[in-house]
């Protein structure tokens, strides 16, 4: 019996089109029990990192280490992965439930285990239906229910929020938990930073085929040092409002202090956020409550990839 | 073939079953096969003298273009619904992904072609029958030799709407206007082209093959002399390696594409 895959390591992964070069020298590891996003501008790499990953393109140097041992992408590994496509379709005459026995059968899964698919990703009423009349988003959690079909150890998602509705992100978001919970490895492409950025543990940020920036949200918002959002609710705009400012202004260091109706917003360097929360304490009869909103991971991201380039 | 293969074909046997072209162009086939040969029996025709022939002239009309059109998205449609890489992430071979394809819309195929010329059996007299069973296994080496073709087209090409273009310019060369250009080389040489060279030109085109080769079982060699039509069919190896020829080598090209080109 193969041992339960563990650890996922690129070592300095390259891959060549012809003269173009997508990868340059890729170092990235994956853990059990870690949600990785892939994060990047078009053309940096992350769906040539996904194909050499999936084994449909081949490297030009480099390796993959699977729990220490140089392997590459073997049916060992193909066996052990599940992969939701970017804006998947599937072939339009069949229904729900026939596209997963395909890929059951194919990847030897029990039938009834395809119900229990279709029931959690929420398409069970929809299983006799043909993907033709399946909306995106249907077509989006069919293409998740293949990929979890087999329980991979792996799971590989390319940009598996496009076209999900609030009902649909809420089963992502529970798959992203099981199998962070069962010690399994998630590593997912997406753009959309803001909305997933409290169910990763990382980011890797490629640009140009080269790894920019690889550290958890927290860290690369350190990195980052950018100015935090600071919103204090008046008590009385009318009361004492031009020293509050002024002494406001002192912490922004030239960032933004916006007053409107009765919310006053600064924005501080991270290293002045603490003293400008101890103003609220000290003027505690003006101010009657107070908000504090870190920078958004898209917002890093920009910010990254600006230093990168 | 592996498990993933297999499971394959079956999803494209059942996948093309429900394949509304198919399904419509089938039904046609049978209608008219079965309207031959209800003719025929009618008129009290031997199925040598018209029944044959006829059923000859649809099957090399229909089959090529139920094969091309059952080939045309094997590859491309899979690329065009972003599937392919998903299906070449299973733990398959890339020529196996085409073998299975190949295999399963093979079958559909047959089944297409059982209907149709079943259809003209069940109606034929009993002693037409035995003469029309023979043309099932040359008509399923046409629709073989044609579906291989345009499983090739659907490798090669980047958009199913490039395929479906491409599958019916193939069938009108291959099918209609080949023969006319054969013509259009007799009268424009005055006949001065060696029979030999004509022989060849016929039996490199699959349909070509089919048709020479009923049309000598059904009317024989002395016939189609008195027709004017001096094309000698090749012996039975040659019509064995041609046939070989026609339904691997285009799959087998399609699997070398396959492995070199970028699947995205």
């Amino acid at each position: 019996m193969t041992p339960p895959l563990k650890t996922l390591e690129l070592r300095e992964l390259s891959v060549h089109y012809g003269k173009l070069q997508a990868l340059r020298g890729v170092d990235l590891t994956l853990s059990a029990g870690e949600v990785l996003i892939l994060a990047g501008p078009n053309g940096a790499g992350k769906s040539t990192l996904i194909k050499y990953l999936l084994g449909l393109v081949k490297p030009s140097a480099g390796a993959l280490y699977v729990d220490g041992a140089r392997r590459g992408v073997d049916d060992g590994l193909k066996r052990d992965l599940g992969y939701l496509p970017e804006s998947v379709a599937f072939a339009e005459n069949l229904d729900g439930e026939q596209v997963l026995r395909f890929f059951a059968r194919a990847r030897g899964v029990p039938r009834q285990r395809v119900h229990q698919v279709l029931e959690r990703v929420g398409l069970l009423h929809a299983a006799r239906r043909r993907v033709r009349g399946y909306s995106r988003g249907m077509r989006q959690r069919l293409g998740l229910g293949v990929a979890i079909l087999s329980e991979p150890r792996l799971l590989i998602l390319d940009e598996p929020t496009g076209g999900l509705d609030q009902e649909g992100l809420e089963v992502l978001w529970s798959v992203l938990a099981e199998w962070r919970a069962a010690d399994r490895l998630v590593l997912m492409a997406t753009h959309d930073l803001t909305l997933v950025e409290r169910r990763v543990d990382r980011m890797c940020l490629l640009e140009g085929g080269s790894v920019r920036a690889l550290d958890t949200p927290t860290r690369l918002r350190e990195l980052a040092a950018l100015p935090v959002r600071v919103s204090f609710r008046l008590a009385d705009p009318r009361d004492g409002v031009e020293a509050l400012v002024a002494q406001a202004r002192g912490f922004a260091d030239g960032g933004e202090v916006a007053l409107r109706e009765d919310m006053l917003s600064v924005e501080v360097p991270p290293a002045r956020l603490l003293p400008l929360l101890q103003l609220h304490t000290d003027l505690g009869k003006l101010v009657q409550g107070v908000r504090v909103e870190e920078p958004g991971l898209d917002a890093v991201y920009d910010h990254l990839l600006e230093e990168a380039t | 073939m592996g498990r993933v293969a297999l499971a394959l074909v079956h999803q494209e046997l059942l996948e093309r079953t429900r394949d509304r072209w198919v399904l419509v162009i089938s039904g046609l086939f049978a209608l008219l096969a079965s309207g031959v040969s209800l003719y025929g029996r009618s008129e009290e025709l031997t199925a040598t003298r018209l029944i044959g022939p006829s059923l000859v002239t649809l099957a090399s009309l229909f089959v090529p273009l139920v094969a091309l059109i059952l080939g045309h998205d094997a590859v491309v449609g899979e690329r065009e619904r972003n599937t392919l890489g998903l299906l070449l992430s299973l733990p398959v071979r890339r020529f196996e992904v085409i073998l299975a394809k190949f295999v399963g819309r093979l079958l559909a195929l047959g089944g297409a072609i059982g209907l149709g010329l079943g259809a003209a059996v069940l109606f034929a007299s009993a002693e037409n029958r035995a003469v029309l069973l023979q043309l099932i296994l040359p008509t399923l080496l046409l629709g073989a030799a044609f579906l291989s073709i345009g499983v090739l087209l659907s490798t090669l090409v980047s958009r199913q709407l490039t395929s479906a273009s491409l599958v019916v310019a193939t069938w009108f060369l291959l099918v209609f206007f080949y023969d006319l250009g054969l013509l259009g080389l007799m009268v424009v040489t005055d006949g001065q082209v060696a029979p030999e060279t004509i022989s060849t030109l016929v039996t490199v085109n699959p349909a070509g093959l089919f048709r020479l080769e009923m049309m000598q079982r059904f009317a024989g060699p002395d016939v189609l002399e008195g027709l004017g039509v001096g094309v000698a069919p090749p012996g039975s190896a040659a019509t064995i390696g041609l046939w070989t020829l026609w339904i691997l080598a285009p799959v087998a090209s399609s699997s070398l594409i396959l492995t070199w080109k970028k699947v995205t």
